[in-house]
Order: C-alpha cells, then structure tokens, then sequence
C-alpha cells in the first residue's frame, strides 16, 4: 500500500487584512496574483518527483484567503496535481472562502475543479463585531453565501466562530452559535480570539472578556455543539460524525504533508520544513528551512492530547520504544479534578481540560523529560 | 611629643542632610589638608551606599593642621560619626574620642529628633558643644529662629554661633576658629601606661585589620605589645601613624591626646571591638576606659539567594562583610520554602538595610529576605530559658510559662499638627505613653515606651507617611517585657510555609495574618488546582483565602504551521516553570514570595 500524503497551498492574498490578523498576506495585490500562481505550480510540480510513492488523499487551499484568487486560478492549481500526483478519487479538497468573495461563479468553478470541502469564515452572527474585527462582510452576506454553497453541491462545509470577543455576552455568544447552527453545517471550528500586540485590533487596546468568562463561553459552546449533534474531536473542532477535516487531522496524527507557499510548513519523509515567510523571499527560491530539533514522541503527546482520541498508551511505547509510565503519573493525578479521562489505552483531555491543556501539556512533558 | 595644647580632638553632630560632611569637606579645604584636585565631594564617607543616601555608616576620623590667628598651629583631628539610631553605641564611641562636637542645624529646618538624640549623646559624653547654623546660602534659611531653638530646646548659649554655608562655603574660617578657641586641649598622662580608645576599625587585605583609636594616656610605637583590654587579644604593633584625608601617615610614635591608627597583622575585626581599650601588654594601664558594650544584634532575618546554586557566594559575601562589620552576624539556616540561606543579626532595620543591600550592588546577589524579627525570650515551664529570633524555634505554646520582648524609649518629635495624628498610631503599635513637651511652639516630642517588633515592622514608614515627612524618630532599647506573644504558621493547600510564619503579639496578630493572606492571594498565580491560604494559631485557622483554579490556558489553533510555535510556546513555560519555588503541590514565582515577605512597605 502507497503512503498517504496531504497536500497545503497557501494562498496569501486578502480582499482586506483583518484587524486580528497578524498573518502574513497581502490585501489587494491583484498584479501578483498570476505570476504567484504559476510559481505554485512550478513548485507543485518540482517537488512531485519525490512523492512517486505517495498517494494525495487531502489537499488544502488556505490563506489568507484563497477565494480572492478566483476559480480559474485554483482551478489551475488542482489541475497541475492531479496531472502530476495520484490524488485519490475520495480526496478531500478543501477551500478556505470568505463570504465577500463566494460568488455563484467561484462556487460552480471551484466545485467543477473538483474542490468538495469549503472551510468559511463566518466568525460572528453580530455585524457589529464582525465590524470590529474588521471582517468586510455582514451576516446576511454569509447566510446568503452558505446557501448558494449548498445549491452549488457543497455537501461537506465548514464555518469558523469566534468568540471572547471584546465586550462579547454569554448571551451574545449564544445568539451567534445558534445563528451559526441554524445553517446546518458538517463542521464547526470555534477560535477564542487571541489579541496579537501588533495588529490594528491589538494596539486598540481591546478589552476581552474574563479568563473565567472565556472558559465559560467555551463551555456553553461545547455544550451546544453537543446537543446539536456535533462531536469534539480537537480543542477547537467539532463535526458531525464522519465530517471530521481529514487535511487537519493528518497534523494530530504525525501523517505527511507537503506546503506549498510563503511561510508554509511541510512535515515529509521525517523532516520538518517551513518556507520564507514573505512573497518576494519564497519567488526568489529561498531554501526552506529544516526544524531539526524534532521529538516525534513528545509531539505525539502534544499533539494527540488536542483531540477526543487522545494518546494511545500501547502506540507511545510500541511506536516511540518510551515507556508510558511517566505520562500516566503526569495524567492520573488529573482525573479526580475532571481534567482527564482514561478508557483503557486510551487517555484524553476533558473539556476543561483542553481549557488547560498548556500547563497540563507542561507537566507531561516534564514528565517525560530525560533528566539531565 | 606634640603639646597637647595644640590638639583639638572634635566631631561634627547633624541630623541627616544638614549638611556634615559637605562642612567637613569645607574644613578639610581650608586646611589645606586636601588639594582641590583631591576633592572628590564628601571625602569623609567613603562607600558609595553612603553617598547616595547622603548619611556616613562607618565613622572615619582625620587629622589637619590649622594655623590660628595666634600664630599657632594646631592638630585637628576631626572624628566622623555614623549618622542612625541603629549605631548610638558607635556614635557614643566616637564622640568619647572627642573633648568638642560641632553641632550643625540647617537654618531652614531647624532641630530635628536626630539633633537632639545626638546631643545628647555628646553631653553625655561631656563634650563641649559649638552650635553652627548651616545652609544661610538658602532662601528659606531663618537663623534667628533657628538660634532661638538652639537656646530654647537645647539650651546652648546660640546666638553668637556662625552663620555659614558650608556648601558655599561661607564662613567656614569661623568654625575653625570656634573649635580652636573653645574645644579643651586633651589633658590626658603622656608618662601614664598606654590607655587608649578604639572607634573603630576596618579590615584591609594587605595589613590585615586598621584600628582607629583616640590616645588618652602614654604612648604606642611599632614593636609594643598591645592588649585588647575586653576581648584579651594581644597583638605586636607594627605600624602606627595618623589618619589623613588620602590615606595613612606612619609615624614613629603617637602620644597622649592624638588620634591616629595602629596595624598588627589582626586578622578579625571582632578582636578589635569598638569601645574597648587598648594597653600596653608589660604594663597595662589599672582600668579600662568606661562604656564598652558587646555589639548586641536586634534586629533579625533570613537571608537566602533567590538562586539556590548561589548559597555558597552568599556565604563568601557576608563573611567578606564581617571581616569590617563585627556587629553583623549570620549562621545557615534552611527553609523548605527557600533553600538554604543564612540567620542573620542586625543592630537594626538601617543596619539590615545596608547590608542587603551591600550583598546585592557589590556581589551581585539576588536575595529573598524573610519579614525582620526581634529576639524574643522564653521561660519554658520546666524552667529553662532560650532567646528566639526565629519563629522557627518558637517553642509549642502548652511549654511556654512566660514570653517576654524588647521595648524601646522612643521619642518623636514633630510639628504640633501631626501630634493628632502619631498619638493613635503609637497605640495602635502598643505604645505606653509617657509625656509630650513642647520644645517651642513649633515643636513637639513626645516619648513613648514601644515594642522593638511593632517598630521594625513598618513604624518608620507610617510615621513618615502620616506627618508628611515632618516627624523624626530616634529610639533606645530599654528592656524587656512579658508578652502575650503567638506564632502565626502560614499554610499553602494545607502545607506550612515555614518562611512566612512569624510570632507577634495575638492581638495583632489577627490583621497581620490576614493581610498576609490575602498578599499571597494577590501574588500567587492560578494553578490547576484551587489553592487553599490559611493562617493557622497552633490548629486554629485564624484567616483563610482561596487562590481560586486557572480555567484556561490553551492555544486554540494548532495545524502545520503552528506546530513549531506551540513547542516553543510549551519549553518556554516549562522553563518559567523550573524558576517558580516548589511549595508541597504550589507553584509560585519569587517575586511572589519578595510582594509578601515585603509587607511592610505599602
């Protein structure tokens, strides 16, 4: 059997930059749209003659905000993948698309191409704070927009909600997700905001709401994702059963994956890879640059503990020739307290426990730390 | 031999910032005992903590020669004195060295608790006092009135006393003139055995110790066996001389009335105590001169490095300070909470002060100091007795038949409109009131009998708070007392502290350990678990808070990209966490435990 690969293409281009966004891309930029796209696919095609013995089952266009580029563009991208990778017949092929940007055309073209997953970003049902944070489109647009998703033959879609929001009510929250709901999505993904120091939104000084409001409005979200139906399978993601983002997943379970794009990442053939951050240097053919300082094991701990599946005891030892033992000194202990659940191998993260996963996941690989 | 007639032995007294050591600098210049190119300002203090804080810790003495009106010359020998209550029995030494003290008020203030406290002293002593009025130079400068409270507080003849300006350098001609004329000549037996007066000393790493000391009768020559008349050390001298503004002058021999230096290969200052009399060893002298006193501690705390891999330059640095400072004094202690650190006595809270902060600006320390303590003395009720200066060793109560701790005399003195004001504090700290005297109209003192431990813990800065400034403080210790004292244990998710707990007396206990508590509250960052604080007599809690449990730390977004940036994000964390101190199952940062150990300084 073939290796699995999943393939990232970064598209860093915005209609308009976000005040959250410390992201690099670019607002506008039409003139380099083209000659950006046709280096995607030199690169897409360079690096295919290493992936012979992989077979693609995920491709993934984020940005950015890759509908912005168009249908013809993408289009153009997926067809030099398949022309020079085996791209499965049940890949998933998934599109980030605002709605300010989801035109009927965009829809039939891109799902033409062969794009089966859109990942939308919502983010609010409120226009005011969709105002504040500085999203270009209304509510109404993205209900209209996910409708015509649907029409187009969009069976698989996604929206992104934040929450924490400046001056955001429980209440408020609630309003949103219900909204948010209402559209019947396959999949959620709920971010907290996270204020950056050096973007438009951080230097306004907003003022969030409390710590302990925040774990509150994550716990009414979980709660009401649960009722509809929606499974937590990651800290920040929630499906209806068999939606999970298989592209996303691939990153929790240490499977392979090659970014194409300035500032993408690549974990392929054992080696962690993340490419020039800024346009010019990547056109340039800037060499990549290699995180050498892997722990596979502890990223497996890091990385499984974000998700319902959690670590897998029997994997950490037969996989990673660790002994478990330390890992469940660290988790035990956090049962009683309701941070921490163990069902036989398996042992995960509680709700309020992904709250916390920064110092739980501190402790543990304190753990596991060899002494020195 | 010099004719002691020619000798005038003096010290300057001066409340803090009146301008001493800029007048001594004026002398010095005009003597000529400095070139200008030497003078580097305040010549007098000599350690950089001093100038900043503008008070002289360690007394210096030096020798200048004036030439009178009368033709003469005369040997001046100025001897600095420490400017804080906590060194009264060093002042006291100093001024014993002297037959005259300049007694310096700034024109614009007046006369200040120090002032007084430190003529006194100098009475006491029976020095002949000279009145200067400084700072004339000022816009607010009234030296009428201030001569007139010379007269009427302290009562010296004032109103012939000079005008100057030291800083300047207006009339400074005068003061010499004054201290030539009416200073006594030393009259002490040049034939008589070698009787003289240490003031002080000070460890160099060449010739070992240097003893300061005033001769009052004989002589001493290199060669002669001394005897250290209180700690018995005998020493074969090897250099003597005197004291100038740039260094020493050996000299052949020093004779009755001088003042100057003697080295002897001594290898601790602790055999050359302040105070004590130096004799000759074949024929001592029949009796040592009066008013020596072993340096007695008051004042203690635990010092501990904020890095625990530091203890042993900890211990290097404070025996490096020893070596001058004999009534320092520290032995190793642990604590569970801080590591390993030492006990250390103090003659009080400036002393404390100097100190921590000497061991951080020249040895580059990180210190964690626990809350100062006084020394408390127990009877226990199978009649042995102990002295406590660290909760620690506070016996368990049910063996306690009596406790007893220090008072001091304390005398305030301030502008009647803050009198409102002091008077409650003082009860509130368990002050006995003894009497209020108006110095002048203007003028107030009032004595009280307080608590050493009420003082230490945060009298200075509340009295400083609640009269603007305006009101001084000078103490002695007079006694001690039965108490009814407790020790507060301080209990983090049901572990005692052991840094944090302290004895005090119960009724003052309870607000004390509540606010602690709640310090601790402030400071200690959330954990994943809820953190009980608790105050605790014996079994009883007295004050509880709850260091409620951290509900999210959590990044939300981890795909490709982000999976550097969260390992990174994860070692950072883990790093900070190695710098938190370990209490049983709580975490919390130094800086955490310095907020509460620094109580006293809201």
């Amino acid at each position: 059997m073939k290796n699995k690969l999943g393939l990232y293409v970064h598209i860093p281009f915005c209609a308009a930059k976000c005040a959250y966004c410390d992201f690099y891309s670019l607002a506008g930029a039409q003139d380099r749209w083209e000659e950006y796209t046709a280096a995607l696919c030199d690169r897409i095609r360079i690096w295919s003659a290493r992936c012979a013995g992989y077979e693609v089952d995920t491709v993934y266009f984020g940005g950015g905000t890759p509908s912005v580029l168009g249908a013809d563009r993408l289009t153009a991208i997926l067809r030099t993948i398949r022309e020079n990778y085996v791209l499965l017949d049940d890949a998933e092929i998934t599109c980030e698309a605002n709605p300010d940007s989801m035109t009927d055309g965009f829809l039939t073209g891109i799902r033409e191409a062969g794009v089966n997953r859109l990942s939308m970003g919502i983010q609010s049902a409120d226009d005011g704070e969709l105002r504040q944070l500085g999203r270009i489109h209304t509510f109404a647009q993205a209900q209209d927009a996910f409708a015509r998703a649907r029409a187009a033959g969009f069976a698989n879609l996604s929206v992104d909600l934040m929450y924490a929001l400046p001056g955001q009510t429980m209440d408020g929250l609630r309003h949103s997700i219900r909204a948010l709901l209402a559209l019947q999505p396959e999949h959620l993904s709920c971010y907290g905001l996270t204020v950056e120091p050096d973007t438009p939104l951080g230097r306004s000084h907003p003022v969030l709401p409390e710590d302990d409001t925040q774990a509150d409005m994550y716990l009414m979200l979980c709660e009401e994702l649960r009722a509809a139906g929606y499974e937590h399978y990651e800290i920040s993601n929630f499906a209806r059963p068999s939606f999970r983002s298989r592209h996303n997943s691939r990153y929790w379970r240490q499977e392979d994956y090659l970014g194409f794009g300035p500032g993408a990442h690549s974990d392929f053939g054992g080696k962690r890879l993340e490419a020039p951050r800024s346009l010019d240097r990547w056109l340039s053919g800037e060499l990549l640059e290699e995180d050498t300082d892997i722990d596979r094991a502890a990223e497996y701990l890091m990385l499984a503990l974000r998700t319902s599946d959690g670590v897998d005891s029997e994997r950490y030892q037969t996989v990673f020739r660790r002994d478990f033992a330390p890992v469940e000194q660290a988790l035990r202990p956090l049962i009683t307290a309701g941070y921490v659940q163990n069902r036989g191998r398996r042992w995960s993260l509680t709700e309020s426990g992904f709250l916390l996963s920064n110092p739980i996941l501190v402790s543990v690989l304190e753990a596991v730390e060899p002494e020195n | 031999m010099k004719d002691q007639a020619f000798i005038r032995n003096f010290s300057i007294i001066a409340h803090i910032d009146h301008g001493k050591s800029t007048l001594a600098d004026r002398l010095l210049e005009q003597c000529k005992a400095v070139t200008e190119r030497e003078m580097s300002s305040q010549l007098l203090d000599n350690m950089d903590l001093e100038k900043e804080r503008g008070i002289t810790i360690k007394a210096r003495a030096v020798r200048m020669e004036y030439e009178a009106e009368d033709g003469q010359t005369y040997e001046l020998n100025l001897i600095d004195t420490p400017g804080h209550v906590d060194f009264n029995y060093e002042v006291s030494r100093s001024l014993a060295a002297c037959e005259g003290a300049v007694l310096v008020v700034d024109s614009t203030q007046g006369i200040e608790a120090q002032t007084l406290a430190n003529t006194y002293l100098a009475l006491d002593n029976d020095l002949e006092i000279l009145p200067v009025i400084n700072k004339i130079d000022l816009p607010a400068a009234d030296p009428q009135r201030v001569k007139q409270e010379v007269e009427d507080i302290i009562g010296l003849p004032a109103m012939d006393a000079p005008e100057i300006s030291a800083k300047v350098g207006i009339n400074i001609e005068a003061v010499l003139k004054d201290i030539v004329e009416n200073v006594p000549a030393p009259d002490g037996d040049p034939a008589a055995p070698l009787k003289a007066l240490i003031f002080d000393s000070q460890y160099d790493p060449y010739v070992g110790v240097i003893v300061y000391m005033r001769l009052i009768d004989g002589s001493i020559r290199p060669g002669q066996r001394v005897r250290m008349m209180a700690t018995g050390a005998e020493f074969q001298v090897l250099e003597c001389g005197y004291l100038r503004a740039i260094g020493m002058e050996p000299t052949r021999e020093l004779c009755a009335g001088e003042v100057g230096y003697f080295t002897a290969s001594i290898k601790e200052v602790k055999d050359t105590r302040v105070g004590d009399t130096v004799t000759d060893a074949e024929t001592p002298t029949a009796q040592a001169l009066p008013g020596y006193r072993p340096a007695q501690p008051m004042v203690y705390c635990g010092i501990y490095t904020e890095d625990g891999s530091k203890y042993p330059d900890l211990r290097d640095a404070l025996e490096k300070l020893q070596l001058n400072d004999a009534s320092l004094s520290f032995e190793p202690e642990s604590s569970v909470a801080l590591g390993f650190g030492f006990r250390c006595g103090f003659l009080g809270m400036l002393h404390m002060e100097i100190i921590q902060e000497r061991l951080e600006r020249e040895f580059n320390l990180d210190l964690v100091t626990t809350l100062p303590s006084v020394i408390y003395q127990i009877t226990k009720t199978d009649g042995t007795e102990l002295s406590v200066d660290n909760p620690h060793d506070y016996p368990d109560p049910a063996e306690i038949l009596e406790a007893k701790e220090p008072y001091v005399k304390a005398s305030i003195i301030t502008p009647p409109e803050f009198v409102g004001n002091i008077m409650p504090m003082c009860q509130e700290r368990r002050g006995i009131y003894l009497d209020m005297q108006y110095l002048d109209t203007n003028l107030v003192e009032l004595h009280y009998e307080m608590p050493l431990g009420e003082i230490i813990y945060d009298f200075f800065d509340a009295l400083k708070a609640r009269t603007k400034g305006y009101a001084s403080l000078d103490y002695t210790i007079c006694d001690y007392r039965p108490s009814d004292l407790i020790k507060v244990d301080l209990l983090l998710n049901g572990d005692a502290v052991d840094a944090l707990s302290f004895i005090a007396h119960r009724e003052k206990a309870y607000g004390r350990a509540r606010r602690i508590c709640e310090k601790l509250k402030e400071n200690i960052p959330r954990q994943l678990f809820e953190v009980p604080i608790q105050a605790a007599i014996g079994g009883k809690v007295i004050a509880r808070e709850t260091v409620k449990a951290m509900r999210k730390d959590v990044l939300a977004k981890c795909y490709g990209g982000d999976i550097t940036r969260k390992k990174k994000l994860l070692e950072k964390q883990k790093e900070g966490k190695k710098k938190m101190r370990s209490l049983g199952s709580v975490q919390l940062p130094t800086e955490a435990f310095m907020a509460v150990l620094k109580l006293d300084e809201e």
